[in-house]
């Protein structure tokens, strides 16, 4: 019983130290957000002890583009995620709910997961000079364009294990009332799969809002810029304004923490493209 | 009166008469169009590239490109980095999140909080990571080197990502930092599926702790493991974002990665065509270590 409590305690210490690990740098980044520039250098390093300025934030929102950078982020992200959600959800009903001849489902299906696996660097060239020629660099729609294929695939394989957990009954005497196809779907399936409908949303944001490969490529003027670039922009110039930086940093988290709690019950799921049902 | 059979059997031919199958290619069609404009077409393009050379008005088929990779110095170096750091990252990221899974599957409180704090570090943009790091190591205010001094270390010599010796080293570790709780989090859903009857078993045969883990929770627990290993291994593969952001290649060429080197050639030299060919080799190396994961994973189904 003693070693059980021994052991207990020991549980607890392990894990502490691993949330613990896991916020300390985050926590630090938030604190040189607030803190004066001269507060940044104090030694040794003050965690908790130095007044808070909004300094930062101001000077990043208000001073420099940072503002509009948020804008950007978050028009690229909602009008990606729609698309890629509607074209996918109808994709994933076909495919778990009729039959195709010669085993197409399942082909298909599998073909469409592929085209997520190949690294992104492989169809970055082909896919600026598409851009190029389509005058859409520095443009949202180029953006819009391309996260919606990049979630296209994550959205069919999250919603065809969704569907898939929905008895083909309730379609049936949906049937009976004289619904068409169309109108079993609108009626009776789309409200049984709005939860996880609503988690596959929150995926893409997040992929969206994080993305910085592509968006680095087809956004280079102020105006296109994602939340992203502009952090990187400032990050990898000579004399950076680590304050600044910090504050970008913070905002650019906030958003994603709270969706990602917000699906902590799909996480897992969401995560390896519906291959583990947490 | 029509029997419960015979209604059945009207809508089993509802499902698949001709104006469904007509639907169904209406509703996929959508996917099928973006994916062939904005994945396999760019796919097929990058593959053609890669085998010509020249400027835009005189190209040239040649294997040219991939000759060249043979005596790229830099490829290889590039190739070598990014097995190093895949590696050594995957080999931590398992060991710490199977740790932690384990810690975490059993009856303790404060379990939903302990797993949502962990899971922070994965859910942030990747470039909020390279500067929430590239403040710990700072030279000048950086925690990690703060803190050293503080318990009255000399620091003048500490330079992390500024030293070619550990630069790479010094990436693993932000990459161990943030994506341990992914493998955490799909091993503790394996764990949970995991049935209590073989442990109960093995109680009663009084096996030790040692074997219950090595005999029942490991091999039930192997297809989580694979999938957690498969994911994570294309993630390492293709590592970009982080390592541009904490430093962007650096010092000189120390923990230039494959997709790095990838970029700069593309973006910094416009040589598209020996990009293309690189980014060939990098599909190429994935696709081969993928399928020897998905070819695992498929007998381990077989067998069940």
């Amino acid at each position: 019983m003693r070693q059980n409590r021994k052991w207990q305690s020991l549980k607890y210490l392990l894990l502490s130290i691993a949330a613990l690990a896991s916020l300390i740098p985050v926590y630090w980044m938030l604190t040189i957000s607030l803190k004066t520039d001269a507060d940044q250098l104090a030694s040794p390093p003050q965690w908790f002890a130095f007044t808070p300025t909004a300094e930062h934030y101001r000077d990043a929102f208000v001073t420099r583009s940072f503002g509009s950078y948020l804008i950007t982020s978050t028009i690229v992200a909602t009008l990606s995620t729609l698309c890629a959600v509607v074209i996918g959800t109808l994709a994933a009903y076909a495919l778990t709910r009729f039959q195709m001849p010669v085993k197409a489902n399942r082909r298909l299906s599998l073909w469409i997961l592929s085209t997520r696996m190949f690294p992104p660097i492989v169809t970055i060239v082909p896919l600026f000079l598409m851009m190029r020629d389509l005058r859409l660099i520095n443009t949202i729609p180029a953006l819009v364009i391309v996260y919606t294929a990049f979630n296209l695939p994550f959205v069919v394989w999250m919603m065809r294990g969704f569907f898939n957990e929905i008895p083909r009954e309730m379609e049936e005497a949906a049937f009976v009332d004289g619904d068409s196809r169309l109108g079993a779907l609108r009626r009776i399936v789309l409200p049984l799969v709005t939860p996880g409908l609503a988690a596959t949303a929150v995926f893409c944001l997040i992929i969206c809002w994080n993305e910085f490969l592509f968006a680095s490529v087809l956004t280079q003027t102020e105006a296109a810029m994602t939340l992203p670039i502009g952090i990187a922009g400032r990050v990898t110039q000579y004399e950076i304004k680590w304050g600044v930086m910090s504050a970008a940093g913070v905002v650019a988290m906030l958003p994603i923490l709270i969706f990602a709690l917000s699906v902590q019950r799909y996480l897992v799921r969401g995560l390896s493209l519906g291959a583990v049902k947490g | 009166m029509q029997s419960p059979l015979s209604v059945r059997q009207r809508f089993f031919s509802r499902f698949s008469n001709r104006r469904d199958t007509a639907l169904s290619y209406l509703l996929v069609a959508p996917t099928i169009f973006v994916l062939l404009a904005l994945s396999i077409y760019p796919l097929i393009f990058a593959i053609k590239t890669s085998f010509q050379t020249g400027t835009a008005d005189s190209l040239q088929w040649s294997l040219a490109n991939f000759t060249r990779l043979f005596t790229d110095q830099f490829f290889f170096a590039a190739l070598g980095h990014t097995f190093v750091y895949a590696a050594v990252a995957l080999t931590l990221e398992f060991l710490l999140g199977l740790g932690l899974a384990l810690l975490l599957n059993s009856a303790i409180r404060g379990r939903s909080l302990f797993r949502a704090l962990m899971l922070v570090p994965m859910m942030l943009p990747p470039v909020v990571v390279g500067v929430v790091w590239r403040l710990m190591y700072n030279t000048d205010f950086g925690a990690i080197n703060g803190t050293l001094k503080m318990i009255g270390v000399n620091t003048e010599n500490f330079i992390w990502t500024a030293s070619p010796q550990i630069a790479l080293l010094c990436a693993v570790v932000v990459d161990v930092w943030q994506w341990t709780p992914f493998v955490f989090l799909v091993l503790l859903a394996g764990l949970q599926a995991i049935p209590q009857e073989p442990y109960e078993a093995a109680r009663i045969d009084g096996s030790s702790p040692w074997q219950t883990f090595r005999y029942i929770t490991l091999p039930l627990l192997k297809p989580a493991i694979l999938i957690a290993l498969l994911l994570r291994t294309m993630d390492l593969l293709r590592v970009f974002d982080q390592i541009y952001i904490l430093t962007e290649g650096g010092p000189g060429f120390a923990t230039e990665t494959v997709s790095l080197y990838i970029y700069r050639t593309a973006f910094r030299f416009f040589d598209f065509g020996y990009a293309a060919a690189m980014s060939f080799v990098l599909l190429l190396l994935t696709n081969i270590i993928s399928a020897f994961y998905i070819r695992i994973l498929q007998r381990e189904e077989e067998a069940r």
